[in-house]
């Protein structure tokens, strides 16, 4: 290297020019820090993978047509056979670390998983994904004894035969993106859904809207307010049961496409939530010199859906496969003037395009849950000791290390640990790489469905054939977990911008 | 408040801005309000009243000639009517097209051979509307032979109307290969319907696979010249085509221009984030260039100014390529709400991305746009 003129501290000093390495490489940074990253983690995606194919093989394809079908004749159709295969089929435990009574798949292979499950159909893939969604928020307050009892109920209950889901409900009427970032909370509507302290609990009150898998699932993550015109700092998640008084159903959302994926209301009226399921309760978070409650709530609420953003870009990578898939398996059959439309270049350039697109969407993607693995919530899960424990000792070992794992004591170092001594760059890194993730992803979605239709031309349009379910499909991916407009918004404030005092970005 | 209608109304005729104020107050009255339940066919219940309507006010006569017992209006006047149906509920357009596509094939024979014994069938009882193969071309799809007694054995996927007309307009091959337009009788105990083809859009146009066995049919115009119909259809009817997709732009934009002014975000409301207004510009951009392009193909049409084929065709895939873009923006705006069928944005973006499909595959249609322009160089 002696005859590269570039001094040491020049090296230093260019290096810290935007765009950071931290910001570009994140695959790089991956196999670098990630523990076992060599062989856990690939391992662990060929074993997602080639199971999320069975399943499709043996459970999706057979019926996710029918259920689509069913959902248009009667939009309050419940696909609860598939809920139940997925349970018996071990989905629903699958990424749950062994230490939480899960099968402890590594956390960095959902995203793969969830891929091949949405190649086939994003609509069920959400029944799955949005239990993790439900599960993920859990953990995000790090409340670890009542993450590990509800963690093993789910195993437990699957074992009976019963599936047991989890949902996070953030959505609120007429306030859609608010509640995920504090710019916009603090100056939108109050909040709907409130908390109030009482004599060994919480009373909640409220409703909330666009709840995927609702009317499936048993707890309910739900983010309420001690304080409903200051919902900035007063956040309190707690865990609700369906069959609690006060609780009940609303009505199931009409909505175009994901219809398998269903999208509910829940209403709370006087339901009483005792203490023990209370996940968090912002207000008992301190404040320090470098950490508003503000920003905490932020970083809580940002941990949650980034993580659920870039696994719904998985949706869209995966639908954008299906309707490739779907374009090429007609252009081989479909004649033209006589002859088969695959011989068409104008067809194979198409084709060639959606390809192209695939790969750009999982290479965002894929960047974003490494980001997620070494920045977010899972990160621990890869720190040299956990993950050499995860991999080696039997999930009976870990129950009888129980005692020590419900202690406060570990939710303590778990809640200093992530939203005190980490870094809030780290944050600031996971969240942008999911927006651009999200962004990129849903729009090649929609792309590639719209490509294939035009394509087939009218059979295209046709339910029977399958790629106008695609395009459904894919639209929802580019509005929930916050609009593209708002991942735009996000990726300025967070990394663009995050430097420039002068720039407001809400405003 | 909603857009004005695209052509421009200089010397536009009395009898058309009656029909384009009849269309407006049709669409206001019998399609906008019950939008949401007559999308729901098949599985719910077609709006046949309103199909009965439609015919009692003659828009299913518009381009039957008047000599022939029509109203002989033309493409401008029927590209009014689509276009303000399409602001409503482009499923009633679809019907309409459908009908003026059979319709034009029949007027394309007319000049050829006398069709008096096929018009006059379509003034006996419930003729309306015709069924036609209207989102595919004969190069696409797989034709019924036709034999030498002039019956019709075969399949034909995707016909339009097929399960409510009582008379349809379709293709078919003889021995000698050549293609001829038959019109025939959809109640022959020949015809075989599938269930309606569950499809992306326009719902309550709806379509389904007909396979006919030894089923009579009736020559349209001269034998072997199926091509030469269609694709002198296929002219005429892009203008029509064309209107389809700007109405449903037009009610795309309408309705988000409403949402964004009573939807608050952040303590103020939508239409006021710079990105919002960004996507409503671009909107309404596409809409103004879409208004051009029609009223150019219209009044080229209209004064049979040499080439406005070209304009016709052309406009109705740009402005059909524009449709899909708006209406995605269309939900867009909306946000959740704009994906929920309580709202018509979600349909108008299924119903666009089904209505690029008029007239044959979007990629043959263009592939055979330059293939012409290359043989005329």
């Amino acid at each position: 290297m002696s005859d590269i003129n570039l001094t040491k501290e020049e090296k230093a000093y260019y290096l810290s020019q935007e765009p950071l390495l931290k910001h570009m490489f994140q695959h790089l940074q991956a196999l670098k820090k990630l523990a076992h990253s060599d062989k856990t983690v690939i391992a662990a995606i060929e074993t997602a993978i080639a199971y999320a194919r069975k399943f499709n093989d043996k459970v999706i394809r057979p019926v996710y047509k029918q259920i689509d079908l069913e959902v248009a004749r009667n939009p309050d159709y419940l696909a609860w056979d598939f809920v139940q295969k997925a349970s018996e089929w071990g989905l629903y435990t699958l990424f749950i670390p062994k230490m939480c009574g899960g099968t402890g798949l590594n956390t960095v292979a959902i995203n793969p998983f969830l891929e091949e499950l949405a190649s086939v159909c994003p609509g069920l893939a959400l029944t799955v994904g949005a239990h993790y969604l439900g599960w993920g928020a859990l953990v995000t307050c790090w409340n670890f004894p009542l993450t590990v009892k509800m963690s093993r109920m789910i195993k437990e209950e699957e074992q009976k035969g019963n599936p047991m889901l989890f949902c996070a409900a953030m959505t609120e009427t007429d306030k859609g993106t608010d509640t995920e970032e504090m710019d916009l909370l603090e100056k939108g509507k109050p909040a709907i859904t409130v908390a109030r302290k009482v004599n060994g609990g919480y009373i909640l009150n409220g409703q909330k809207i666009f709840i995927t898998n609702g009317h499936y699932c048993t707890w309910h993550m739900v983010c309420a307010f001690t304080d409903r015109n200051k919902p900035v700092g007063s956040l309190v998640g707690a865990m609700v049961h369906k069959d609690w008084k006060g609780f009940s159903h609303g009505r199931i959302e009409r909505k175009m496409g994901q219809k398998s994926g269903i999208a509910s209301e829940l209403i709370l009226e006087d339901v009483f939530v005792p203490d023990e399921y209370i996940a968090v309760n912002l207000e008992n978070f301190p404040e320090t010199s470098t950490r508003s409650r503000r920003l905490l709530q932020q970083m809580m609420v940002d941990y949650i859906i980034s993580t659920a953003r870039f696994n719904v870009a998985a949706f869209a990578i995966g639908l954008a496969r299906g309707a490739y898939d779907t374009a090429l398996e007609y252009a081989r059959s479909k004649k033209v003037n006589g002859t088969p439309l695959i011989q068409y270049q104008w067809a194979q350039m198409l084709l060639a395009d959606m390809y192209k697109n695939i790969n750009i969407a999982r290479q965002t993607v894929s960047e974003a849950n490494y980001a997620a693995q070494l920045y977010g919530i899972s990160s621990i899960m890869h720190t040299p000791l956990i993950a050499f424990m995860e991999k080696y000792v039997p999930e009976t070992v870990w129950k009888l290390w129980t005692p020590f794992m419900t202690l406060k004591l570990t939710s303590w170092i778990l809640r200093k640990w992530t939203y005190y001594w980490h870094p809030i760059d780290n944050f600031q890194t996971q969240t942008v790489n999911s927006s651009i993730a999200k962004l990129t992803a849903s729009d090649i979605g929609v792309l590639n469905s719209q490509l294939a239709m035009e394509l087939m031309g009218i059979d295209g349009c046709r339910h029977d054939i399958g790629a106008e379910k695609y395009l459904r499909d894919a639209k929802l991916v580019n509005i929930y977990e916050g609009t593209n407009q708002l991942q735009k918004l996000n990726i300025g404030n967070y990394r663009i911008f995050r430097n420039m005092d002068e720039v407001r970005v809400f405003e | 408040m909603s857009m004005k209608t695209a052509v421009a109304p200089v010397g536009l005729s009395e009898e058309i801005k009656a029909f384009r104020d009849l269309a407006e107050g049709f669409a206001g009255k019998e399609l906008a309000r019950n939008r949401e339940q007559n999308d729901h066919y098949p599985f719910g219940i077609l709006f046949t009243d309103a199909i009965r309507k439609a015919s009692e006010v003659g828009f299913f006569h518009v381009n039957i000639p008047s000599e022939s017992g029509g109203i002989g209006m033309g493409d401008t006047a029927l590209a009014y009517i689509l276009e303000e149906i399409s602001k409503a509920d482009a499923s009633m357009a679809g019907v309409i097209f459908t009908n003026a596509a059979a319709v034009e094939v029949i007027n394309q024979a007319s000049l050829d051979a006398d069709c008096s014994a096929v018009y006059e069938k379509l003034f006996a009882q419930d003729a309306f509307p015709l069924s036609f193969h209207s989102f595919t071309a004969p190069s696409e799809m797989e034709l019924p032979v036709v034999d030498a007694r002039g019956r019709i054995s075969g399949k034909i996927m995707f016909l339009t109307l097929g399960e409510i007309s009582r008379y349809a307009v379709i293709p078919a091959k003889s021995a000698g290969a050549s293609l001829s337009y038959y019109f025939i009788d959809l109640g022959d105990a020949g015809v075989a319907k599938s269930n309606t083809v569950y499809s992306i859009g326009l719902h309550a146009c709806p379509s389904l696979d007909v396979t006919f066995t030894q089923v009579p049919a009736m020559l349209i115009g001269r034998e072997g010249q199926a091509l030469k119909y269609f694709l002198a259809m296929q002219s005429h009817l892009s203008i029509g085509a064309a209107a389809i997709g700007l109405g449903i732009m037009e009610g795309s934009f309408t309705d988000a221009l409403q949402y964004t002014k009573d939807r608050f975000q952040g303590g103020r409301q939508i239409i006021d984030w710079p990105e919002v207004r960004m996507i409503l510009a671009n909107m309404a951009i596409e809409i103004e260039v879409g208004r051009s392009c029609l009223e150019d193909a219209c009044s080229g049409q209209d004064a049979g100014r040499e080439g406005w084929e070209k304009r016709a065709r052309s406009a109705a895939v740009h402005i059909a390529e524009m449709s899909r873009r708006v209406t995605n923006d269309g939900v867009q705006l909306l946000g959740g709400c704009g994906y929920m069928q309580d709202f018509p944005q979600e349909k108008r973006m299924r119903d666009a991305h089904q209505s690029i499909n008029f007239l044959g595959m979007p990629l043959v249609r263009k592939m055979e746009f330059i293939n012409g322009i290359i043989a005329e160089s």
